[in-house]
C-alpha cells in the first residue's frame, strides 16, 4: 500500500509542488537564519581563531574575548613561572582610529604581538614576510581590512572603484605612521574593524597614554601537559584566569574562553532572539503551508480514502500511508531547502558576508524539524480520515 | 437454478437503524428482514429515503444495526467489533460504488490491486492477478493509463475489477449504472450478472435504474424502511414511484 500512497502522492503534481515548495521554504528559513546566526556567533570570538595559542591568559574579571581588562607586564614573569608552561607571550588588542591618508578614519583591532616568538602572528600572509613587523612603523593589514581601509577613486571607466591598502601605504595611528610590510589572510571578526597586526612593544606606542596595555598572554603547555591541565595550575598559582582555545562551543568540560564568548553573546544581546524568532517563523510557516497543503490534500482525496476504509483497509494502513506521504514529502522538502540554503551559503562566503556557518547539527535539527512538520500534517490528515465514516462511500 | 441457489448468502432479520437524536430521529430501517442467495444477483430497489443505502451499508458491515441480526456467507456481523468487520469486508466483501471511486492519481492496475495489497498480497502477486482480470473486463492494454482517460463504462469496468480481484463471495454494488448511459449500463449489467453466476457468490445490487431491472434474478422493493415484497419478475413490479 505505501508504494500505492506515494504513486497517489506524486499522481498530484500541483498538491505536490505546493507541499514541497511549504517544506523546501520552512527548511531553507530554518537552515539558513540558523547557519547566519552562527556565523555571526561565531564572530564573536573570531580573535580566538586569528590569534592561535593553546592557552589564553587573562584578568580574572574578563568574561569574553572581546572585552580585554589589561594586565601587569609583570604578570607574564609569574606566568612563564608556572610549572608546564613552555613559553609565555605577551598580546595587546583594543580597538583604535585609524587616519587614513585621504584624511578618512576607520576603527581598527589592534593587535600586538611578540616580536621574538610572532606568537599568535597570522597563519596565512598573502603579501610580505612576518620578519618584517621587526623594522620600524610597521603593520601588516587584514586582506578585507585592506579593502576596507583603501582609497575611493574614480577607475579608467568613469565608475568608482576602490583601490585596496598594498604593501609600502601609510596610515596613522594616534599621529604615529603605520606602514604595511604584509597583508594577511585572517577571518573577519563580530566588531567589524580590520585586524591590524604589530609588535607588542610598538601597540603600546599606539595606544599612547594607556597604563597597562597586556591584554592576553599566549601560553604554550610543555609536552605531556593538556592545555585544561595547565589551565589549572595557572589559575591556582597566579590567581589569573587561564582558558583554553577549543572553539567547539557545546564542548561543555573545556575552559573555552571562545566558548564563554559564545554564551557571553548569547545572553547578553538580543541576537539569539532576533534570529530564534526567523527561525520560529520558517517552522510556523512550514506547519501552515505544509500542513493546509497536506490537510487539502487529504480532504481531496477523501473520499478515496473512505473507500479504501469500506474496503477493509484499517486506520492503522491508512495512517501509515499517510504517513509515508508526509514523510516522503518532508525528505525531499527537506533536501530541497537544506540544499538551497547551501547554495546562498557558498555565494555568502564567496562575497565574504554576512557570515554562514551551517554545522552538521543544524541540518539534523532542521531536518528533525521538518519531519516534525510533515509529522503534525500527518496527524492532522489522520484525524480527518478517521472521523470519516466508511459508509458514506454509499452515499454518492 | 442450481440447488446451490438456494442457499443463504445473505441474512438480515428484523434490522432497526435509527439516525440522530432521541428527540430528533430519523428512522432509516424498521424491522427489516432480507435474504438473497448464493449464485444469485438481486437487487434492492424502492423510492428515494426508503432506506435501501441504509441496508446495503448494514450488509456491508460499515454500519452496525441498533437491533436484529444480520448473517453473511454464514458469519453473523452484528456484535462484531470494528476491527473484526473491517477484517471480514476485506476478506469477503466487493465495492461497486456509484461514483466509481477510482483514484485518479494511480493507473487502471493500481486501483485494480488495492484489495488485494490492503489484504497484505505482494506487490508482484497483486499486479499479476489484477492483470487478469483487467483483461477478464475487457480493459487490456488500459492497464497503465488513468482512470480519467477511460469513458464512463471502461471507468465501471475498472471499479468492478477492483471489486472482484480479491474474490469475494459477496459483492456490492451501489447504482452501479446511474452515471452510465443505456448501452453501457446494460454491458455492464451483464457483466456483473456473468460474474454473479457463482455458487460462491451473490451480488447486492441498489438501483433506482428500472432499465436494469431485467438482469436481476430476484427484485427486492422497499418502503419506509422495510422490504415490502420481493418478486422475481420485473414485469410484476410498478416502477413508477421509483
Amino acid at each position: 500500500m505505501y508504494r500505492l500512497a506515494l504513486n497517489m502522492l506524486f499522481g498530484d503534481r500541483a498538491k505536490l509542488a505546493m507541499l514541497l515548495c511549504g517544506l523546501a521554504f520552512s527548511a531553507l528559513l530554518m537552515a539558513q537564519q540558523s547557519s547566519v546566526f552562527f556565523g555571526i556567533m561565531s564572530w564573536t570570538y573570531t580573535p580566538m581563531v586569528n590569534i592561535r595559542a593553546q592557552v589564553w591568559v587573562s584578568d580574572p574579571m574578563v568574561e569574553q574575548v572581546n572585552d580585554a581588562k589589561p594586565l601587569r607586564d609583570t604578570d607574564l614573569g609569574r606566568v612563564r613561572s608556572v610549572d608546564g608552561v613552555a613559553w609565555a607571550a605577551p598580546l595587546h588588542t583594543s580597538f583604535v582610529q585609524a587616519r587614513m591618508q585621504d584624511g578618512n578614519f576607520k576603527l581598527i583591532t589592534l593587535v600586538g604581538i611578540d616580536a621574538d616568538t610572532f606568537a599568535g602572528a597570522p597563519a596565512v600572509l598573502t603579501q610580505g614576510r612576518i620578519e618584517d613587523l621587526r623594522l620600524p612603523d610597521t603593520v601588516i593589514v587584514d586582506e578585507w581590512g585592506a579593502s576596507l581601509m583603501g582609497r575611493m577613486g574614480v577607475g579608467p571607466d568613469g565608475k568608482p572603484r576602490n583601490t585596496p591598502l598594498k604593501v609600502g601605504d601609510t596610515f596613522e595611528i594616534n599621529d604615529i605612521q603605520a606602514r604595511i610590510v604584509g597583508i594577511c589572510k585572517v577571518r573577519r571578526a563580530f566588531t567589524g574593524g580590520p585586524f591590524v597586526y604589530t609588535t607588542y612593544d610598538r601597540a603600546k606606542g599606539y595606544t599612547l597614554g594607556a597604563r597597562r596595555t597586556l591584554s592576553f598572554m599566549l601560553v604554550e603547555p610543555q609536552k605531556g601537559v593538556t592545555p585544561a591541565e595547565l589551565c589549572g595550575r595557572i589559575e591556582r598559582d597566579t590567581g589569573l584566569k587561564a582558558w583554553t582555545s577549543d572553539t567547539v562551543i557545546w564542548n561543555w568540560g573545556e575552559r573555552s574562553l571562545a566558548r564563554n564568548t559564545f554564551w557571553w553573546f548569547w545572553t547578553n544581546t538580543g541576537i539569539p532572539f532576533s534570529f530564534g524568532t526567523a527561525v520560529l517563523l520558517g517552522l510556523f510557516v512550514g506547519i501552515a503551508i505544509s500542513g493546509q497543503t497536506f490537510y487539502s490534500f487529504v480532504l481531496e482525496n477523501l473520499k478515496y480514502f473512505a473507500a479504501i476504509k469500506a474496503m477493509g483497509a484499517g486506520m492503522g494502513v491508512i495512517a501509515r500511508m499517510l504517513f509515508v506521504q508526509a514523510f516522503t514529502a518532508g525528505l525531499i522538502g527537506f533536501g530541497l531547502g537544506a540544499g538551497m540554503a547551501q547554495a546562498i551559503g557558498r555565494v555568502m562566503i564567496e562575497k565574504g558576508m554576512p557570515p554562514f556557518v551551517m554545522f552538521p547539527q543544524i541540518l539534523w535539527a532542521t531536518f528533525a524539524l521538518v519531519l516534525g512538520i510533515s509529522f503534525v500534517s500527518a496527524v492532522i490528515g489522520i484525524i480527518k480520515v478517521s472521523r470519516v465514516d466508511a459508509a458514506s462511500v454509499f452515499r454518492g | 437454478m442450481s440447488h446451490l441457489a438456494h442457499t443463504v448468502a445473505v441474512r438480515a432479520t428484523g434490522v432497526d437503524m435509527f439516525f440522530g437524536t432521541p428527540e430528533n430521529q430519523v428512522v432509516a430501517l424498521k424491522q427489516a428482514d432480507f435474504e438473497a442467495r448464493r449464485g444469485e444477483l438481486i437487487m434492492l430497489v424502492g423510492p428515494s429515503g426508503c432506506g435501501k443505502t441504509t441496508l446495503l451499508s448494514v450488509i456491508a458491515g460499515t454500519l452496525t444495526p441498533q437491533a436484529g441480526t444480520v448473517e453473511v456467507f454464514g458469519q453473523r456481523l452484528d456484535g462484531l467489533g470494528q476491527e473484526a468487520l473491517t477484517s471480514f469486508r476485506r476478506k469477503n466483501l466487493g465495492f461497486v460504488f456509484q461514483s466509481f471511486n477510482l483514484i485518479p492519481t494511480l493507473t487502471v492496475i493500481e486501483n485494480v490491486m488495492v484489495p488485494l495489497l490492503i489484504q497484505g498480497r505482494p506487490y508482484d502477486e497483486a499486479r499479476a492477478r489484477s492483470l487478469a482480470i483487467i483483461e477478464k473486463v475487457g480493459l487490456k492494454g488500459r492497464e497503465e493509463g488513468r482512470p480519467n482517460a477511460l469513458s464512463g463504462g471502461q471507468q465501471q469496468r475498472v471499479a468492478i475489477a477492483r471489486a472482484l480481484v480479491h474474490e469475494p463471495p459477496l459483492l456490492i454494488c451501489d447504482e452501479p449504472t446511474s452515471a452510465l448511459d443505456k448501452d453501457t449500463g446494460a454491458h455492464i449489467m451483464q457483466l456483473v450478472r456473468d460474474l454473479s453466476r457463482s455458487p460462491e457468490r451473490c451480488v447486492v445490487v441498489v438501483t433506482h435504474d428500472h432499465r436494469i431491472f431485467r438482469f436481476a434474478d430476484r427484485i427486492a422493493e422497499m418502503e419506509d424502511g422495510r422490504i415490502s415484497r420481493v418478486v422475481d419478475d420485473p414485469k410484476l413490479l410498478d416502477t413508477s414511484h421509483l
